[in-house]
């Protein structure tokens, strides 16, 4: 048997920042989801899905008569969207729930860490893969709600425009939450239904439960534990709507506060977190 | 103390189970082979060396660095890890690009450095189809291209050669060779020591966590040569390659455990590994991977250790 081999040289490449080496995670990452048919389904129907009820609850509020002219209260509606929490749930579970919990069953993880890259760098990463694709239910149909209505005659220019500004804002608010709970949760386990799991049961063991004890016990203050409600508090108060019965500031703060200690949490995990892989 | 490798007295538990125990050694330049039976501690002292596990106990340095959560040491090192996991959507072209681009380096050089680095290690022919379609063999010749395409100081193998076929090894072993010709470092780990013979003669002995014997490889050859040195071969033909490999005079026993798999023993190991590519090559016979279970350097080894 012959075998002739080409020989190996050294030699010196200069080498780019921070910025594109975490790029290439998030390209490598988007890659990976966007192959995967239950990605895209969900994608698919959690975009299309929400848009068509956001649009058709601010038209049936413009429609129903209320005394009063179309104004940016009407917005509140499409932004209490309650598909907009079930997909919001799908999207974590499905695509978010593997970010990392696949990395750490798999050889990715290892792979990762072998090349110059932080805790930080990766965490980033997977925050920027997932954040703009849960904001495909937490954002796009709010704007789209507004530009059509806009275009439609429904609402001024200005109104419309305004809401958009605001949906960007409260959008993105929830959007922030659950990346930060998704990845921690993924951070958690190898096992990516584990956390899948863990996103359902934040959002509808906390969410259901505390909308029924509040109805039994009659104290609103129990909504404070649903982060779908405090969202909604804080996204009706942002559109200048009555309240829904919590304070929008405490539930503000919670949102941020469990945003950020999340964060704080994968971060410190990743950052002790050991490789061991057999 | 100036080696490419220092350890003193390192030790990691994994909840009550101990991967390294009061790990002392020291590994010089060039190749040095990390020879120890499964779960003796190699892939442990590996990923400690790598930064991604922290010593419990002790000190370990590469480059005369601490190891963990150093990001700019890791440009300097380049790792093969024994998992065979990848993402198997990624052609190898496209999975050497991916970690090369993991380095900051830019698009077109990663293009050219990850098609030079799969032509060093034989794989330019499959360097678009996607790994999941890979042997095991090929697998690792992946993997170790991604490990020295962006021309790292040092290389760190684990179990570069487990599953891999004859011509795997042969490209394997050449290029490891030719690195450390280049002025590079490399560190192996095997459990079948006549595989590290053909590359270096220095060698660290690992067992349960410590290291027991290092230094000149020659002096435990006579040790081993006394225990029949056993290789499983993949095959789709056994029981043909059996009756070809039947001439080799230092067999001792030829078993079937599968259907496609014929496990070998002999006294003569180096003699086999040599003639082995060769009778491959004249019968045509289909080879899909070679694997040496470690019951033979177990033994060795639990003899060493009294």
């Amino acid at each position: 048997m012959s075998i002739t081999l080409p020989t190996y040289s050294r030699l010196e490449i200069p080498l780019l920042g921070r910025r594109q080496r975490v790029w290439a995670i998030i390209a490598t990452g988007l890659r990976k989801e966007l192959r995967r048919p239950a990605a895209i389904v969900v994608m698919a129907l959690g975009a299309a899905f929400t848009t068509i009820t956001s649009i058709a609850i601010l038209f049936i509020a413009t429609i129903i008569p209320s005394g009063q002219a179309p104004n940016l209260t009407f917005f509140s509606g499409p932004a209490s969207n309650f598909f907009v929490l079930f997909f919001v749930s799908l999207m974590a579970s499905v695509i978010g729930a593997g970010l990392i919990a696949d990395d750490l069953q798999s050889m990715a993880f290892t792979l990762y860490l072998s090349r110059p890259i932080t805790q930080l760098d990766y965490l980033l990463a997977k925050a920027a893969i997932l954040a703009p694709l849960v904001a495909m239910v937490t954002i796009l149909p709010l704007l789209l709600a507004a530009l059509v209505a806009a275009f439609l005659g429904f609402f001024s220019w200005t109104i419309a425009l305004e809401a958009m500004g605001i949906s960007i804002v409260v959008g993105g608010l929830l959007t922030l939450f659950y990346t930060a709970i998704t990845l921690f949760l993924s951070s958690l386990s190898r096992r990516k239904g584990i956390a899948g799991a863990g996103v359902f049961a934040v959002n509808f063991g906390l969410t259901i439960p505390a909308e029924v004890l509040t109805i039994v016990i009659g104290n609103r203050s129990i909504l404070y534990l649903s982060p779908w409600d405090n969202y909604v508090a804080v996204a009706t108060a942002a559109f200048g709507a009555s309240s829904t019965g919590i304070d929008w500031a405490v539930a503000l703060a919670i949102l941020l506060g469990v945003t950020v200690l999340a964060a704080l949490v994968t971060y410190v995990r990743m950052k002790a977190v050991e490789v061991i892989t057999g | 103390m100036n080696g490419v490798v220092e350890a003193v007295g390192v030790s990691k538990w994994y909840g009550e189970v101990l991967g390294l125990n009061a790990f002392t050694a020291s590994f010089g330049k060039g190749i040095t082979g990390l020879v120890g039976p499964n779960g003796a501690g190699k892939s442990t002292l590996f990923k400690l060396l790598i930064g991604q596990l922290h010593s419990d106990q002790g000190k370990i340095t590469l480059l005369g660095e601490n190891p963990w959560n150093n990001v700019p040491l890791k440009r300097r090192l380049g790792y093969c890890p024994e998992q065979n996991q990848l993402y198997g959507w990624l052609t190898g072209q496209q999975f050497v690009e991916t970690l090369l681009r993991l380095d900051g380096m830019p698009a077109a050089e990663s293009r050219k450095e990850a098609t030079a680095a799969l032509k060093v290690v034989g794989l330019s022919s499959a360097a678009h189809r996607p790994t999941r379609g890979y042997s095991r063999g090929m697998r690792q010749r992946a993997k170790l291209a991604q490990a020295l395409a962006h021309h790292p100081e040092i290389l760190i193998l684990d179990e570069p050669l487990s599953g891999a076929d004859p011509a795997g090894r042969v490209h394997i072993l050449r290029t490891i060779s030719e690195f450390a010709k280049d002025g590079g470092h490399v560190l192996m780990s095997t459990h079948v020591l006549y595989e590290i013979e053909r590359v270096t003669n220095n060698i660290v002995l690992i067992h349960n966590g410590k290291a027991i014997a290092s230094g000149n490889i020659h002096a435990i050859r006579a040790l081993i040569d006394t225990h029949p040195h056993a290789v499983r071969i993949e095959t789709s033909k056994p029981r043909q390659l059996a009756q070809a490999l039947a001439r080799m005079e230092h067999l001792v026993s030829f078993e079937f455990p599968a259907a496609d798999t014929l496990l070998v023993r002999t006294r003569k190991p180096d003699a086999f590994y040599r003639e082995l590519p060769q009778i491959v090559s004249d019968t045509k016979l289909d080879v899909r991977g070679l694997e040496s279970p470690d019951d033979s350097l177990d033994a060795v080894f639990r003899y060493l250790v009294g």
